[in-house]
């Protein structure tokens, strides 16, 4: 199978190197330099047009501009790789395909596959997710392989949750491990960033179990044993030079935004912005945390 | 008024097919899905429609009708093959289907309807009036003037038609279009009937409740102008299924269609947020059915294209009975309401009368019409892209070969998309009047007074409770009105008021003058001594019209420190 992967960064070369060992046929879509050993094209919208599936593995905020640029239309379909919600204007990212291009069959591909550990084609697992059952069928086709397991799933709306979710979760995992606060406090991370995660998926309609699958816990587990993970990184990096991260201050509002457009709390979620925006010290913050009011689990 | 003027007689009308012939076609396309079930799932399939009909008869009230007891005798035949092998009950169900055929089946006549629109306006209006023929004819008969309706009145002065019905009347010709309005009242298909011919475009197949047929003058002008029957007592999916086969049907040979997405009149009052995609999705499974006809050498596929239609009443007759079935804990609505207003004749003769006295009462926007994709489409009818530039639609059916792809699940979520479309096109084109304006001001400082009561708990106010500053009333309407202006300036929605020196008085007289008409208890009623009473249900049903109008924030009364802000209906 041919296929198109928006973006020649670690992420997308990982990927094409995934569908390479599935027996297909991938061709990066980049800017600037070709990336070497992958067959590609800085031309995007012609790479759309000569396929029907098309990954999309750039930073988040580079997502609205290639796909401006690339186009897709009818006949593709395009499968975020690329987690989050666009802070902007809160749209899930499917939805910002939508808005922006004429293709309707739309997925996102989220789970636990670290981009340094599939390049040393170490076995990873992702969860391919569409209201589209050939969309998510199609992507597993092109992904798996016996180094890499994809699992499909109808709950798009879940998993695209999940992936926004745990972006600004692994920021806690960091501030946590920064603080030496040991591991218990990371499993709390874990399982309080598991009840926010079922109580938003509820009130969007999505699948309650998909934040305990490979893209909500299985992603926030790999950020907590991984310290090169960005969001850990960026836990860490608050902890130490302070300062400002505005990206993860807007995502983190996007989210809450949304939560509070359907009544629900992220507490977890709302501290980490809050940190992130230099508003509460980190050790503060889990004070606050922790001196919030007693409830039941 | 935005109505064109009316062009030449349609060039084609639909032409009924002949019930052997839809028998047949219906026999054929449920053979086909019977085809790939397992034994299993046939089995079921008989097993539920046996089971849901007998409960539906058992629960019957009041005994069955003649027509029910010879379709009992058909479901006790079936029911013999239930536990038999799989060419017995394929037998059964195909016999189902077959009668099926015969209750479904429109029996439209070229020669009723150009009969109908010949003696326009007062054909249709009869059939609007047909409930109470004693009272038209008393009425031309006092010397009032011809006519069923006092001889003042023209009914088609007072129903308006906006939206770009030129382009409808082309479209029309070329493609297959299927209408889709919202749904709020009985009289939408008599309504829409009676727009269409006046907007010049030929009739459109429509989907009527039985119960809709239970006047014999209506029933025979509804089916000869295009109804069909769909008795939503029937639950069971093999008849679901024949319905959507018949729509399939009709779409594939080009008729226009009719259907209300939102599946039942919008009990709140609110314009619909949520689309049943059965029957929508019938006009993706035609078009890839004349897709595949024409890569097989046929002729080419005519394009099917949907019209959204908003419909908006200044009054509905069944508003009363509507917001009581909504106020219901979910589980005790009912889906169909057989003993509304609409099943009293005089009722519904009176309202009309009343609604086409008043002027600009009823507006019926046409939509610009959609591919089955939820895209727009220019002035041929090809779909436009996000960019405006042409999109090739097929591509979203068709392989890099050119070849079909057939894929079910796939086509439930490009439909999906099409009922997004939809809505928001509903909600765009949905016009604000006098009375759903002031009704949702009314309801909103109902609610500022009563601010820790539940909405059910307000429906039992005292006497006292429901009164209101009429000051405070029209401070709040005009408040309203300027968040509204802004927004029909920015196209979001669209309104119907009056305009003057002073609109925001305008608009509460005309809105007071309105409920004043028709309900036992009007909405709001000015009861002198500078106030309004308000009836809360009336209110909150009328005042829901802007629920999703986004003007929920807009303070109605000068800040005042600590002030609660205000929770919409």
């Amino acid at each position: 199978m041919n296929l198109a992967i928006l973006g020649s960064g670690q992420w997308g070369r990982s990927l094409a190197m995934l569908a390479a060992e599935a027996g297909n046929q991938p061709r990066l879509g980049y800017r600037g330099q070709p990336p070497r050993g992958f067959a590609g094209s800085p031309n995007l919208a012609a790479l759309c047009r000569e396929v029907e599936l098309v990954l999309v593995a750039v930073p988040l905020e580079a997502v609205g501009e290639v796909l401006s640029q690339a186009q897709p239309g009818p006949h593709n379909r395009v499968v975020l790789a690329t987690r989050g919600l666009q802070p902007e204007t809160g749209l899930w990212l499917t939805d910002l395909v939508k808005e922006r291009t004429d293709c309707l069959r739309v997925g996102a591909l989220a789970g636990p596959a670290i981009a340094a550990e599939v390049s040393a084609r170490r076995p990873s697992a992702l969860v391919a997710a569409s209201p589209y059952d050939e969309v998510a069928a199609l992507t597993q086709k092109a992904l798996h392989s016996p180094i890499c397991r994809v699992y499909t799933s109808s709950d798009l709306i879940g998993v695209e949750m999940a992936g926004a979710l745990v972006r600004v979760l692994s920021v806690a995992v960091g501030v946590a491990e920064a603080l030496q606060l040991g591991v218990g406090v990371q499993a709390v991370i874990v399982t309080r960033g598991l009840a926010e995660g079922r109580r938003l998926g509820r009130a969007l309609g999505a699948d309650e179990g998909t934040f305990s699958g490979l893209a909500g816990v299985g992603e926030l587990v790999a950020a907590g044993k991984h310290p090169e993970h960005p969001g850990v990184v960026i836990g860490r990096r608050l902890c130490g030079a302070g300062g400002v991260e505005e990206a993860v201050v807007r995502e983190a509002a996007a989210l809450v935004a949304l939560a509070q457009r359907h009544k629900v709390n992220l507490p977890l979620t709302e501290a980490v912005g809050a940190i992130a925006a230099g508003r509460v010290k980190p050790r503060l913050a889990i004070d606050m945390l922790m001196r919030r009011e007693a409830t039941s689990e | 008024m935005a109505r064109s003027a009316r062009p030449a007689a349609p060039d084609a009308l639909p032409v009924s097919t002949s019930l052997p012939e839809l028998r047949a076609a219906l026999l054929r396309r449920a053979r086909l899905r019977l085809l790939p079930r397992a034994d299993g799932a046939v089995a079921d399939l008989l097993a539920e429609a046996v089971y849901l009909e007998r409960r539906r008869f058992a629960e019957s009230r009041g005994g069955l009708s003649p027509e029910d007891s010879v379709e009992r005798g058909q479901i006790e035949e079936a029911a013999r093959a239930v536990h038999r092998g799989r060419a017995e009950q394929e037998t059964a169900l195909l016999g189902l289907v077959g009668a099926y055929a015969g209750q479904i089946h429109n029996t439209f006549s070229p020669r009723t309807y150009r009969f109908a629109t010949s003696v326009l306006p007062s054909g249709l209006s009869r059939i609007l009036t047909a409930a109470d023929p004693g009272r038209g004819r008393g009425a031309a008969a006092d010397g009032a003037g011809a006519g069923w309706f006092g001889g003042h009145v023209d009914p088609l002065q007072r129903v308006h038609i906006r939206g770009d019905v030129a382009l409808l009347q082309r479209l029309a010709r070329t493609h297959t279009l299927i209408l889709t309005p919202t749904h709020l009242s009985n009289m939408d298909s008599p309504l829409i009937g009676y727009a269409l011919h006046a907007a010049g475009l030929p009739p459109f197949i429509y989907g009527a409740g039985l119960n809709l047929f239970s006047n014999p003058v209506m029933a025979f002008f509804m089916s000869r102008l295009g109804a069909y029957t769909v008795d939503r007592r029937k639950r069971h999916q093999l008849y679901k299924d024949t319905l959507k086969d018949y729509s399939t049907e009709a779409i594939g040979s080009g008729h226009h269609s009719l259907f209300f997405p939102g599946g039942t009149r919008a009990r709140s009052g609110e314009v619909e947020i949520d689309v049943k995609k059965g029957l929508l999705g019938t006009g993706l499974i035609a078009w890839q059915e004349a897709l595949r006809a024409e890569a097989a050498g046929g002729a080419p596929a005519r394009d099917v294209l949907v019209v959204p239609c908003a419909l908006s009443y200044a009054m509905v007759l069944e508003a009363e009975t509507l917001i009581e079935d909504a106020l219901k804990e979910s589980g005790q609505r009912r889906y169909i309401i057989s003993d509304d207003e609409f099943s009293d004749s005089r009722s519904v003769a009176s309202f009309t009368r009343q609604i086409l006295a008043l002027d600009a009462s009823v507006i019926v926007h046409f939509g610009a019409p959609l591919d089955l994709f939820g895209n727009p489409v220019d002035e041929q009818g090809r779909s436009l892209g996000r960019g405006g530039g042409l999109l090739d639609r097929r591509a979203y059916v068709l392989d890099r070969e050119g070849q079909l792809v057939e894929d079910a699940q796939r086509d439930r979520v490009y439909t999906e998309a099409l009922s997004g479309a939809l809505v928001r096109a509903w909600h765009r084109d949905n016009t604000v009047m006098e009375t759903h304006l002031v009704a949702y001001a009314a309801w909103r400082l109902l609610v500022a007074e009563s601010p820790r009561r539940s909405t059910w708990e307000r429906m039992f106010l005292s006497e006292d409770e429901r009164l209101l500053p009429r000051a405070a009333l029209a401070e709040a309407v005009g408040r309203l009105r300027e968040a509204l202006d802004a927004k029909v300036a920015a196209g979001a929605l669209r309104s119907h008021l009056p305009s003057g020196a002073d609109p925001t008085e305008a608009t509460l007289r005309l809105a007071l003058d309105r409920f004043s008409r028709f309900h036992s208890q009007p909405a709001v009623a000015e009861v002198g001594g500078g106030r309004v009473r308000v009836a809360p249900r009336l209110a909150l049903y009328y005042g829901n019209r802007l629920a999703h109008a986004g003007l929920g924030d807009v303070p109605l009364s000068a800040p005042a420190v600590g002030a609660r802000p205000a929770e919409s209906p």
